[in-house]
């Protein structure tokens, strides 16, 4: 046997292994996933073909329209919030002198809480006896009723979950910022321009694919919110907080309809993609360091 | 003057960010009365541990339980996602075998789709296997991950072919390149790819959520928000709880905070 047929045994030996172990775990529930989206079918019995009334479903569903209005209300608090943040804080850690290794982990420490122990933690924080009221009270003589107000809830969650990744977002942007040669600052200082305008002309465009990486990361978490409504609020007040996940939770495992839940999974993914499309459209540009 | 007043600034933002962790830690340690109306307690309980330590199991909460098999699902799950990776990678980066390409452009257009579109078919699967209500229902989705031989082909190209031939010269088979030239080159990424895989399975929650109804296999994310949502109002046990939670993740966090921060440059790339 020749050394080359050899190495391609061996290869194929390996590669094999991942790619049944993929066929079963992965191509199995893939295969699935159509079956389940163009059938009807409640976890017994066969599955009756249904054609495309689940997808049609979709739409006709108010609850679908409820939870896309929540998700676009959580990203337009998130995305300013966590996107000026994290870029406040990239700016700030390359300014420091000191303490730079503290800072970054605190805020770091932030991302790596678990999701089910940091709900719990921040809804005693911001329950109407927490120490934030308690604060307010005491000072301002006001309470604010952040998780049992439909209005404020969803604001509560994106500030919970900005809270957790401001600093790995921050980090990202920090990276790019770190790859900026300094020259580029220097001539602009020669011609005159301000701060405002070297972060504007220099900086924004020299970051812009760490940007586009945090705006992909930030767009993607928005349609995966579960654990946090969930656990403090169960979707309410009012389904005001109640998210993609959750209602594809509930409809699949609670009101078994696992037939639908899945179209409806498929149709919150197409979405989800086409608006990281859009989004690369109007943002994304190429880069070049001359 | 001005440089003071930013490092003031930046230690106060530090600080308020560790609050939560700070508040939920001192917290877990103060009397009932004391929670909500004083920041520093007059005097420190461990009430709460005792009660999910020793109490909690006559309520068929057995939050040690919970633990030990979250530390016992996340081991064998990240291990496995390591050594498998490990392996995998070698022939799809450094191997001259046919159809090398297919095989990675199908781990790319794997990692394309959101984890949630698997959640409900994956059950069904599961649920054909016979394996709900089983620790395999949690170990077995996970033992292999696209991303994590991704992360380690990338790795493995960047390693020259020479330090291949000279072990393939001492008659080293495959294996021995692997575990003995390959790996050791790549520990930054295998760091990595354990510390995420790690994290993500110790804090997976829907999954398990939905495969496992037995307290007595629960992990201790899933028994944790079943006791959340039948006993609210028992916060002392709830924060000593998410203690117990937390301290596995940051412990590792905080060992390996150096290939951390190099994984997220690298993520961006």
């Amino acid at each position: 046997m020749t050394l080359r047929k050899r190495e391609s045994l061996t290869g194929w030996g390996i590669t094999s292994t991942y790619l049944a172990y993929m066929a079963v775990f992965w191509g199995y529930p893939f295969v699935w996933m159509f079956i389940l989206a163009f059938t009807k079918w409640r976890f017994f019995g066969s599955p009756k073909f249904y054609g495309l009334r689940n997808f049609m479903r979709v739409f006709r569903d108010p609850m679908f329209w409820t939870v896309f209005t929540n998700t676009l209300t959580f990203m337009m608090y998130f995305l300013p919030m966590v996107l000026t943040g994290a870029m406040i804080f990239a700016l700030a850690v390359k300014r420091m002198k000191y303490l730079k290794t503290f800072v970054t982990l605190s805020f770091l420490v932030a991302y790596i809480s678990s999701g089910v122990a940091y709900s719990i933690v921040f809804m005693n924080i911001f329950s109407d006896v927490g120490p934030i009221n308690h604060f307010l009270y005491k000072h301002f003589g006001i309470t604010i009723p952040w998780l049992t107000s439909p209005q404020l809830a969803m604001l509560t969650i994106a500030l919970m979950v900005t809270w957790k990744f401001i600093g790995y977002y921050g980090l990202i942007l920090y990276s790019g910022l770190q790859a900026i040669p300094k020259s580029l600052y220097e001539a602009a200082e020669l011609d005159g321009a301000n701060n405002w305008i070297k972060f504007w002309k220099i900086t924004v465009p020299l970051i812009n694919p760490a940007i586009v990486t945090v705006l992909v990361l930030s767009i993607n978490l928005s349609f995966g919110i579960f654990t946090e409504p969930y656990m403090i609020t169960g979707g309410g007040p009012m389904n005001k907080t109640m998210t993609f996940m959750m209602y594809m939770y509930e409809t699949a495992f609670q009101r078994i309809r696992p037939s639908y839940a899945t179209a409806f999974a498929i149709v919150t993914a197409l979405i989800n993609y086409g608006l990281i499309i859009a989004v690369r459209k109007a943002v994304e540009r190429e880069v070049s360091v001359v | 003057m001005r440089e003071v007043i930013f490092h003031s600034v930046m230690i106060f933002l530090a600080l308020l960010w560790i609050y939560p962790y700070f508040w939920m830690f001192l917290t877990s340690f103060k009397l009932p009365e004391e929670m909500f109306t004083r920041f520093w307690p007059t005097r420190l309980t461990l009430e709460h541990y005792n009660f999910i330590f020793h109490m909690s199991k006559k309520l068929q909460r057995p939050f040690v339980r919970a633990f030990l098999n979250s530390v016992f699902i996340s081991t064998i799950v990240t291990f496995s996602v390591i050594i498998t990776a490990a392996i995998i990678a070698y022939p799809l980066a450094k191997l001259r075998i046919k159809g090398r390409n297919v095989v990675f452009n199908f781990i790319i257009f794997q990692m394309l789709f959101p984890g949630f579109m698997f959640i409900i078919p994956l059950f069904v699967l599961v649920k054909n296997l016979g394996l709900l209500n089983t620790y395999r229902a949690m170990i077995l989705p996970y033992l292999m991950s696209a991303w994590a031989v991704f992360m380690m082909i990338q790795s493995y190209k960047s390693i020259p072919k020479d330090y291949i031939e000279a072990a393939k010269i001492d008659g080293a088979n495959v294996l021995w390149i692997i575990f003995k030239v390959m790996v050791p080159l790549a520990r930054g990424t295998v760091a990595i790819v354990g510390l995420f895989t790690f994290n993500g399975i110790w804090d997976n929650f829907m999954w398990p959520l939905i495969v496992v109804k037995d307290y007595n296999k629960m992990p201790l994310s899933v028994l944790l928000a079943t006791f959340n949502h039948e006993y609210a109002s028992y916060v002392g046990p709830l924060l000593a709880g998410s203690v117990l939670q937390t301290i596995p993740m940051v412990l590792i966090f905080v060992i390996f905070r150096k290939h951390f921060l190099q994984g997220i440059s690298m993520s961006f790339k």
